[in-house]
């Protein structure tokens, strides 16, 4: 009961719900037409009607109504209002496939409400099925196929229609997806003519193809021949027989057939000539077929009248001709074993296996005979393709023949010429190798004289690996082939063509050759052989042919700066060096190199090298003169010092006198003079002693000199000034300590002599050394017998010194020099000196020879104090002549007098010179 | 003949007659109407010998089909079981005129595609498995069926014959298993007999 309860409300739930859910779904009106298909480019007019009752509730009317499309309002103008309820719109020229067309009203002024709403499809009608076609496949239902047509825009169906002309078929509908073709559901019926046509049809039409009649049998397609089979024949090995089983369709329709055969190994089809297979068979036998070929057939069919289809090809079958004798003699050929013994050689008789169109057969062994000249025949029987004998030195006529199932191949001769057979010549000329379609040709002009064959031989030129040979022969009549090998690319090739006359082979000629060129796979490696300051000799080797991949036909070097442009130059292949010039001095280049076949080229590594900042020899030309001009300069300045050794000694070294040797009582003009000088001065006028000192005494008195005198003087004063800070003072210790100017003069030798006994001391007190003014000017003569310097304190050293060898020789100068300026070895000079004075004669020949040693030692020595010094000991030297040192003294010291032709004597030059009067 | 009418009826109708089914039908007259859906083709009467040829060419391996089909006794009783002893058969004369000879044949083609649809079925039942029987009597029967339709194009277009009455054979449906295969096995063997000559004929 309780059950029923709820049974009862649920239904009056549902159907209260349902009945407010209609009323909610119920439009406020609807358009006309429901469902509109129209064409694409036709006018379209759709009807909107309003119910009363909408119209009373929203208080509306049909001008209220406002059409849309796809969202978009339609213009008004395009509105009719037909009456209170129903508003229409117009489209012309629909383009759009698929509109979404609206009717909607403006209630209460604001609220656009949609009324209905449908959708617009358009399209084309169909078109009119063109190129209607059938095709009966034997064993299978008719299939029709057609061209559509258009694109419609619309479910089109196609219909294929079919009758006889007493009945008519069920018709082909086709299915979605092959619209343009159908297969009838009856089996054909052969020799009864059908009528078919196709009608198209959609919501905008319906299309009817033309009708086409035909007798099914006439578009059959057979079914392909089957059971295939080849057989050959052992009487004719030249025809294979073929067998097939031909489809049933054959028992009332006659058949012609394609038959198509080929080689195992070949790509293209051969085919029998149809006019021999053009009626209904069972078996055709091939014929002219190579012997012992396999050959491969297939097979097709179609109606004899050739109505219908061709049947798609049988399956393959295959099958070999029976053998025959080797239609050719195999390519024959020898080489000779380096090693040879003494009248006999080994010979290797190489041959080509035949290939199988020439060999007919199964090879089963060779024949080879040799034919010594004159001599009987010799069989072997060979297995192989070469065979090693040895023979004499004689010439030999070898045989081969190749042998099958059938028989043998015509025998290939070859004559193996004497050992010492000189007839090598008649060379192929003109010989060329040459790529071409993948393939090596070799091409030459034939000798004049008859060729039997050509032998070519070709071998992988390699760096690493020995040239292995292959070979091949060619007909004499042949001048152009290729090489039947496994040629690589990139690889050189060395080619040889040799003919073969009746008497033996001629002459080899070789060439290089690729069968396809690549760039090189390494670049070349430049080095520089020389680098100069503009240019650099670049040398390299040439690349190795296993990386040259084709011939090199040219390099380019390219070098450049860090900072510059790159600069390529190319240089013929036959280079190996180049000189690269206008380089910049001083200069980092970069070369590299790249060799170049004609497929390309590579760039090897680079190399750097920098110009030097000189040329060579540059420096030598710059150094050398400068060198030479320097010992030129200083040559002449020596030779100038030389010359002036006087001038430069009295600057640089003036003689320092020694107070110790002075004897102012000899200045006295009372003094009477000692000596001659006259003879002497004619003696000395020339020489070049220089050992003056030089006193510059300012005089007490204001007597004005001579002019002569003062110009002595003034060169006196210039050499004083000098020398000043060299010069001894009276009673000084050092040669060079004294700071106080003294009368001085360099006849120390005659001061030596003249204090033998006694020294008379003398105070000198003049004016002022160098414009000093002195404190006290006096001149006095010490009568003081005390020895100033340590030789003359110490007698026995004197005595030590007259105890030496008397003779004049050459006695060590340097004793001399330190005697000038160490005063404790002054005492053997000095000695020396006394011992000289005391000297009583020497012959003119001593005084020469002297004087030439003076020059010899001066010599090495150049100049300076010690040359000054060794000139004073010269002088010395000359010590027994004690008035010709004085007269020597002067006449070097009053150089500038002589010039004047002043009178060469001692005191009165003094006189007048010192300008001043002795005490 | 109650009996062969009313079986024969309902292959009739699946066949090419719809009219006149159970006994012979008369040959239209001369001046009678006849209308055919499209014009024949004026090669008919080659279409025919071809079709007669196919299937003559085609009737023994039909007849061996069946009886090897069918099983024993009949691959060894032929001459028994399989004897062309079929009453009522269409007569056929070939020395006729092209008319007669094509009515006559009209009626035997008539015949025997009435009686191969009876024997068809049959098979479907007793021999189902014998996929290749089945096979070879409808392809019969499809180019009799075309041959008929070309005997009639013929007979219409040059000769007006727009009608002819034609007899059935004896129906199956009511007999026993080896009836059916007995009499089916009859007919073949008629079937090849008599094509062979008509055939001939033409």
């Amino acid at each position: 009961m309780l059950t029923l309860k709820i049974w009862i409300v649920q239904a009056l739930f549902i159907f209260f719900t349902t009945e407010s859910v209609g009323e909610l779904l119920d439009p406020c009106g609807y358009i006309k037409p429901e469902s509109p298909i129209v064409q694409l480019g036709s006018n379209f007019t759709a009807v909107c009607v309003l119910k009363e009752k909408c119209m009373d509730y929203f208080h509306v009317n049909a001008n209220y109504i406002f059409w849309k499309t796809n969202h978009v309002t339609i213009p008004k103008e395009q509105y009719t209002i037909i009456n209170k309820t129903a508003s229409s719109v117009t489209f012309t020229d629909i383009s759009l496939l698929n509109i979404q067309l609206t009717c909607n009203i403006r209630t209460f002024g604001q609220i656009d409400q949609n009324v209905y709403g449908i959708r617009i499809i358009s399209g084309l009608p169909p078109e009119k099925p063109t190129n209607l076609s059938c095709i009966v496949n034997e064993g299978k239902k008719m299939m029709c196929q057609w061209d559509p047509g258009r694109e419609t825009y619309l479910e089109t169906n196609f219909t294929l229609k079919s009758e006889w002309a007493t009945e008519k078929f069920a018709d082909c509908k086709t299915k979605r997806d092959t619209p343009t073709s159908c297969t009838v559901d009856y089996s054909p019926v052969y020799f009864v003519n059908i009528e078919v046509w196709v009608e198209a049809e959609n919501a905008l039409g319906k299309v009817t193809s033309d009708h086409i009649n035909f007798d099914p049998v006439d578009k059959v397609k057979p079914s392909p021949p089957h059971n295939l089979s080849v057989s050959n024949s052992e009487e004719l090995s030249s025809i294979l027989k073929l067998t097939w089983i031909n489809s049933s369709i054959q028992g009332f329709i006659g058949l012609k057939y394609n038959i198509q055969y080929r080689t195992r190994d070949a790509s293209t089809w051969s085919q029998i000539p149809p006019e021999d297979t053009a009626s209904t068979r069972y078996s055709f036998t091939v014929q002219d077929l190579k012997p012992f070929t396999e050959y491969v057939f297939r097979i097709r069919c179609m109606k004899e009248d050739g109505k219908g289809f061709w049947s798609d090809w049988s399956e393959e079958a295959s099958g070999i001709t029976y053998e025959d004798r080797p239609s050719k003699a195999p390519s024959f050929w020898y080489k000779i074993e380096p090693s040879h013994t003494h009248g006999y050689r080994s010979v290797q008789l190489i041959w080509k296996t035949l290939p199988p169109f020439e060999a007919n057969g199964k090879i089963l062994d060779y024949e080879v005979t040799l034919t010594r000249w004159k001599s009987r025949l010799q069989n072997y029987t060979v297995n192989d393709t070469k065979w090693t004998v040895n023979i004499t030195n004689d010439r030999y006529i070898a045989t081969l023949t190749a042998r099958n199932l059938v028989g043998k191949s015509n025998a290939a001769v070859l004559t193996i010429p004497a050992y010492d057979f000189q007839g090598f010549t008649r060379p192929v000329t003109d010989l060329k190798a040459f790529p071409k379609d993948n393939m090596l040709w070799v091409e030459w002009t034939a000798p004049n004289e008859s060729v039997n064959k050509y032998i070519l031989e070709w071998c992988v030129l390699s760096d690493k690996a020995p040239c292995i040979q292959d070979w091949q022969q060619e007909d004499g009549t042949v001048h152009r082939t290729y090489l039947r090998g496994n040629l690589a690319e990139s690889k050189c090739y060395l080619i040889t063509v040799t003919p073969v006359y009746a008497d033996g082979p001629g002459s080899t000629e070789s060439i290089k050759a690729y069968l396809k060129q690549a760039p090189p796979s390494k670049g070349p490696t430049v080095r520089t052989k020389k680098v100069g300051k503009n240019e650099a000799v670049l040398e390299w080797d040439q690349l190795p042919v296993d990386v040259q991949n084709g011939f090199i036909r040219n390099y380019t070097i390219f070098y450049r700066t860090i900072i510059g442009n790159e600069t390529a130059v190319n240089v013929d292949s036959s280079h190996t060096e180049y000189t690269l010039s206008s380089l910049t001095s001083d200069t980092l280049y970069m070369v590299r190199m790249a060799a170049y076949t004609d497929e390309g080229g590579k760039d090897g590594p680079e190399f750097t090298f920098t110009t030097p900042k000189f040329a060579q020899g540059e420096i030598e030309a710059i150094v050398v003169p400068v060198c030479l001009a320097f010992l030129l300069t200083t040559l002449l300045g020596v030779l100038f010092c030389f010359n002036k050794r006087d001038l430069i000694k009295k600057h640089i070294w003036p003689n320092v006198p020694d107070p110790s040797k002075s004897h102012i009582a000899q200045w006295s003009p009372h003094t009477p003079p000692r000596h001659n000088f006259n003879s002497k001065d004619q003696m000395y006028s020339d020489g070049n002693f220089t050992d003056v000192s030089v006193v510059e005494i300012e005089a007490a008195n204001d007597k004005k000199p001579f002019p002569e005198d003062l110009k002595s003087l003034d060169l006196f004063k210039k050499e004083k000034i000098s020398t000043e800070g060299h010069s001894s003072g009276i009673g000084g210790s050092s040669c060079m300590s004294s700071s106080r100017p003294s009368i001085s003069s360099s006849d120390e030798n005659e001061s030596a002599q003249n204090t033998s006994g006694t020294v008379q001391y003398s105070t000198v007190v003049h004016s002022g050394y160098r414009h000093q003014v002195p404190s006290v000017q006096v001149f006095s003569r010490s009568e003081s017998t005390q020895p100033l310097l340590d030789s003359e304190e110490r007698p026995e050293d004197l005595q030590l010194v007259d105890n030496i060898d008397s003779s004049v020789g050459n006695l060590p100068r340097q004793q001399y020099f330190k005697q000038n300026c160490s005063q404790h070895e002054t005492s053997p000079d000095i000695s020396h000196f006394e011992r000289s004075k005391q000297v009583s004669s020497v012959n003119e020949e001593d005084f020469v020879r002297l004087k030439q040693q003076i020059s010899d030692i001066s010599q090495p020595y150049g100049s300076g104090q010690m040359k000054m010094f060794q000139e004073i000991s010269v002088a010395d030297a000359f010590g027994p002549r004690t008035e010709g040192q004085v007269e020597r003294f002067e006449t070097v010291g009053m150089e500038a007098a002589i010039d004047e032709g002043m009178p060469k004597s001692y005191l009165p030059q003094t006189v007048r010179r010192g300008g001043y009067m002795p005490q | 003949m109650k009996v062969l009418a009313a079986g024969v009826v309902p292959l009739l109708l699946v066949l090419h007659w719809k009219h006149g089914a159970g006994s012979p039908l008369p040959i239209t007259p001369v001046n009678a109407t006849c209308a055919t859906r499209h014009p024949c083709h004026s090669n008919l009467m080659n279409q025919i010998r071809n079709q007669l040829a196919q299937l003559n060419g085609s009737a023994n391996a039909l007849f061996i089909l069946y009886y090897t089909a069918q099983g024993e006794p009949f691959p060894n009783n032929l001459d028994k079981l399989c004897g062309p002893n079929v009453t009522d058969f269409p007569p056929f004369h070939a020395n006729s005129t092209e008319k007669t000879r094509l009515v006559e044949l009209y009626r035997i083609i008539a015949y025997l595609g009435a009686s191969l649809g009876n024997i068809t079925r049959d098979q479907k039942v007793l021999n189902p498995n014998a996929l290749s029987l089945h096979s070879k009597l409808n392809a019969t029967a499809d180019i009799m069926r075309g041959l008929l339709s070309n005997v009639l194009c013929r007979l219409c277009s040059k000769y007006h014959v727009a009608h002819v009455d034609v007899a059935y054979g004896p129906d199956t449906s009511g007999k026993d298993v080896f009836q059916k295969k007995k009499l089916g096995c009859q007919l073949l063997g008629k079937y090849k007999q008599v094509i062979a000559v008509v055939a001939q004929a033409f």
